[in-house]
């Protein structure tokens, strides 16, 4: 069988095996969706034609197959508690979401790939003794309490940028690209994603650090330096490039991972994206929109790695798909 | 089952043997109560709850129990509570204040009358005949006085009972720029604080900005007059569709949509609706338009949030161009406050085919957002993103038009940042603020532009004593229990302050409704134990006994 093709399957595999635990896992977890509901109005006959509205008073076996035979067209189903189809939900907030994370992962390995290779060159140096500890203490921070340090201080602090929100109170834009080309959007979107980029930068960084130390040592970076280039033109133009093949199966690896991570960096900005979506949805038993959210994200992760398989290979030739 | 009714004088005397006594003389014909399990929200979420069940857990340990909190997330425990009866001790929770709860029927009726007990909101299990005739007695008495000597009767019953261990009322506290909105336009609702209807009518700029900005913790589930989508989704709902009464800043039915209500008998009610009022499309409301508001909730499984507020209506007709007749099943004193003031006038060009098409397509009309959001309210919506932002206009053909040009309500899911941003104008009104208060009335100290308003709510927070389950079944023990708690320390400690200690479902806001002799509850252990004792409750070896011959058995625990 053609390794694509196999391959394709078993993230098929993957995704079903995922999209049953995640099916499962809300039903085993604690509590009901007509829990939300409780009033002193409320009654066991209010609460019957909740589960029957909801599907829940069907054998569990019945509602897995309708929730994967709905997959199969998919459909994610209707929210519990918006009454709305869950993929118009999930990709109204994705958007917000794709931007924030997309934004800070690329900021985040620019800058780890240059401070990285940087760091390799110097090393030995003051500027490594001090720079490797505040990477390792920057991978190390919590998310939320790097973020509220940042509002503390630029927000609240200096005053600089808003704190909180995509946009300014009542602010309209006719449509996305409008949103996403303001200035308003940008200066609400700078504090989220420098602090996920200040979160994600330390991987790339030690990653490209690392190859680097290693590419230094090989003949072709001797006969550049025999060639008498400058040492600039020898980090940049012939180390760096070599040491950045592992980085791209991680930046790949990267999109899938941070689309997850934005979930506390959303709510410590009042982002309105899929993180903050997913929250609600879980505190809610709101079982179809978090199946989709966690789907999503699942499927965003799994693809990536299948992308950043395809990319090894076509970057690196010695790299085979050969059985 | 009936239970004696006993004052805490009566307790006093009777109550002289000795609560500890000698292990090996009380340990084999006594035994001990198992350990009891309180449930709380995680201290993440409430952190006021929690500390509060630490400390009444603290508190009863003092009595010999065995207590242990349960910190669980706030749906994993309703739904235990709710859907699990026997398989809980004890838990605290809380009735959140809502201005249609100014008047005592919900309070006194739902919570308590053994009606609501089989799968309802007496999720105790209390069962007390005499409060029964009580509570369904006050529902009849049209006149005022008649009722207030009911209500405060219940109360009364409720404090020889103790089903529940009230605990505080907690003060809700509220804030905005005052160099935005004057301060003498802000009105302090009783019972609900400032964020309340009446000061977005009548909330008064005082420069150029003319946009209220308010903040919602949570993102909203939905807007829709036929579904109570949640707490923050009501203070939108009540601005874009009017209501027949609304509950006035005193608690008390005020005609609004009507121009007045009369009583003609007690299940007879006349209205006169107001005229020229115009749905947010253009169209005049209608009498017809009223009829179908009070109809179409009522019609099968269409709107079940709302339809057990017109369940008590046997006809609702016209009986002119401009008034309406509304028939009761059975009087009830609360019909103005809980029916008339709840429901939301919907306009039936508009709700009459998109009922249909929901019939059709066998969905109720809570199981779809809808589009269009059109009321006769005072505001009309401009845009809305439910996870985002509210804009709403004012609605400047109203009879009773808005002072401000537009209210907005933003998702701000960070309580910190929330604080934060209304010195900077990013708020203007802190309308959900569920961080610490004493930050907030200390920025309100620092920066002059913020006020800060504290009111007591109408709401409160109680621990509920599941009384199908042994010990909680004994009134004896219910009240040791309530007499064990210091309320003021958990007030002080736990809410910081910004509470004041309860025993009553209604809270003395309302002094009319509120029965002030039941306030005199403090804690007292050695009466506490003096109580038990009396009732034959032994320690031995530091541990509570039952009194000699009860043997422990849950039902189905």
């Amino acid at each position: 069988m053609p390794y694509l093709l196999r391959r394709f399957l078993l993230m098929l595999v993957v995704l079903w095996a995922i999209a049953s635990t995640i099916f499962l896992l809300f039903r085993l977890m604690p509590g009901d969706p007509t829990a939300a509901y409780i009033e002193p109005t409320f009654t066991p006959a209010e609460r019957l034609a909740l589960l029957h509205q909801f599907g829940l008073d069907r054998p569990l076996w019945q509602q897995y197959f309708i929730f994967l035979g709905n997959l199969l067209h998919g459909d994610f189903g209707t929210s519990f508690s918006y009454g709305t189809s869950v993929a118009a939900l999930i990709f109204g907030a994705l958007p917000n979401t794709l931007v924030l994370a997309f934004a800070a992962l690329v900021l985040a390995y620019i800058f780890g790939v240059l401070a990285g290779a940087g760091l390799a060159w110097t090393r030995g140096t003051w500027i490594e003794a001090l720079a490797i500890p505040v990477v390792l203490a920057t991978r190390a921070l919590p998310d939320f309490w790097v973020g509220m340090v940042m509002l503390a201080i630029f927000a609240f602090g200096l005053g600089w940028l808003p704190g909180g929100g995509a946009a300014a109170a009542g602010v309209f834009y006719p449509d996305l690209w409008a949103r996403f080309t303001s200035l308003d959007f940008a200066r609400h979107l700078v504090l989220p994603v420098v602090t996920l980029a200040v979160i994600l930068q330390g991987l790339p960084l030690l990653l490209m650090r690392s190859n680097m130390l290693e590419v230094m040592h090989e003949e072709f970076v001797v006969m550049a330096r025999m060639k008498g280039l400058s040492e600039w033109s020898i980090m940049l133009r012939h180390a760096a490039r070599n040491a950045l093949l592992p980085l791209v199966t991680s930046f790949a690896l990267g999109i899938g991972a941070v689309i997850g991570s934005s979930v506390v960096i959303e709510t410590v900005f009042s982002w309105p994206g899929l993180g903050r979506m997913l929250v609600k949805a879980v505190a809610s038993s709101d079982y179809p929109l978090a199946q989709g959210a966690f789907l999503l994200i699942a499927t965003a992760l799994v693809v990536m790695n299948f992308a950043a398989d395809l990319l090894y290979g076509l970057l690196d030739p010695r790299v085979t798909h050969a059985t | 089952m009936t239970i004696p009714s006993i004052s805490r004088r009566g307790f006093a005397a009777t109550a002289g043997a000795a609560l500890i006594a000698p292990p090996a003389a009380r340990a084999a014909a006594t035994n001990p109560i198992r350990k009891l399990h309180l449930l709380s929200e995680t201290q993440a979420a409430d952190p006021e709850e929690f500390q509060s069940a630490e400390l009444v857990a603290q508190m009863w340990r003092a009595l010999g129990l065995d207590v242990e909190v349960h910190a669980m997330p706030s749906l994993q425990r309703s739904s235990l509570v709710w859907n699990q009866r026997t398989k809980w001790d004890c838990t605290l929770w809380r009735m959140v204040a809502r201005p249609e709860r100014s008047d005592p029927d919900e309070l006194t009726y739902s919570l308590f009358n053994s009606a609501t007990a089989n799968g309802g909101y007496d999720f105790v299990d209390y069962i007390n005949p005499a409060y029964d005739r009580v509570s369904q007695a006050q529902r009849e008495a049209i006149d005022r006085t008649k009722r207030q000597k009911l209500v405060r009767e219940a109360q009364a019953i409720i404090n020889e009972d103790q089903p529940y261990v009230f605990l505080v009322y907690p003060k809700k506290v509220f804030a905005y720029l005052n160099s935005v909105w004057s301060p003498s336009s802000m009105v302090d609702q009783d019972g609900i604080g400032i964020r309340n209807f009446w000061t977005y009518l009548k909330a008064e700029p005082v420069g150029a900005t003319k946009d209220m900005v308010v903040n919602a913790s949570v993102s909203l589930n939905s807007l829709n007059p036929l579904y109570i989508g949640g707490e923050a989704a009501s203070w939108v709902t009540e601005l874009i569709w009017d209501r027949v009464i609304r509950v006035d800043p005193h608690g008390n039915p005020k005609p609004w949509a009507a121009e007045s209500v009369t009583w003609v008998n007690p299940t007879t009610l006349d209205m006169v609706l107001r005229p020229n009022q115009k749905w947010h499309d253009g169209q005049p409301v209608t009498v017809e338009d009223v009829i179908f508001s009070f109809t179409a909730p009522g019609e099968g499984n269409m709107a079940p949030m709302y339809k057990p507020f017109v369940s008590n209506i046997a006809s609702v007709t016209a009986t002119g161009s401009n008034t309406v007749r509304f028939v009761l099943k059975a009087p009830d004193a609360g019909f103005l406050t809980a029916s008339l003031g709840k429901l939301n006038l919907i306009a039936k060009h508009v709700w009459e085919p998109r009922i249909a098409a929901l019939k059709q397509k066998g969905l109720n009309a809570q199981q779809e957002q809808p589009a269009e959001l059109i009321g006769s309210g005072p505001f009309r919506v401009e845009r809305f993103n439910l996870q985002q932002e509210i804009v709403l206009a004012a609605n400047t053909a109203h009879w009773s038009p808005p002072k401000m040009s537009r209210w907005i309500m933003r998702v701000i899911p960070n309580a910190v940042a929330a604080l934060e941003m209304l010195p900077r104008g990013e708020l203007n009104f802190l309308s959900d603020y569920t961080g610490d208060p004493k930050l907030l009335v200390a920025m309100a100290k620092r920066d002059v532009h913020v006020s800060a308003h504290a009111t007591t709510s109408l709401g409160f927070r109680f621990v509920a004593l599941n009384e199908r389950r042994p010990p909680f079944n004994d009134v004896h023990f219910r009240r040791a229990l309530s007499f064990a708690v210091n309320r003021e320390l958990i007030a002080a400690a736990a809410f910081e302050g910004f509470a004041v200690p309860a025993n009553s479902m209604i809270s003395p806001v309302f002094p009319f409704w509120h029965n002030p002799s039941v306030d005199k509850i403090r804690q007292d252990v050695p009466l506490a134990k003096k109580i038990l004792a009396g009732a034959g409750y032994r320690v031995v070896d530091g541990r509570l006994h039952y009194p000699p011959g009860v043997k422990e058995t849950l039902n189905g625990a």
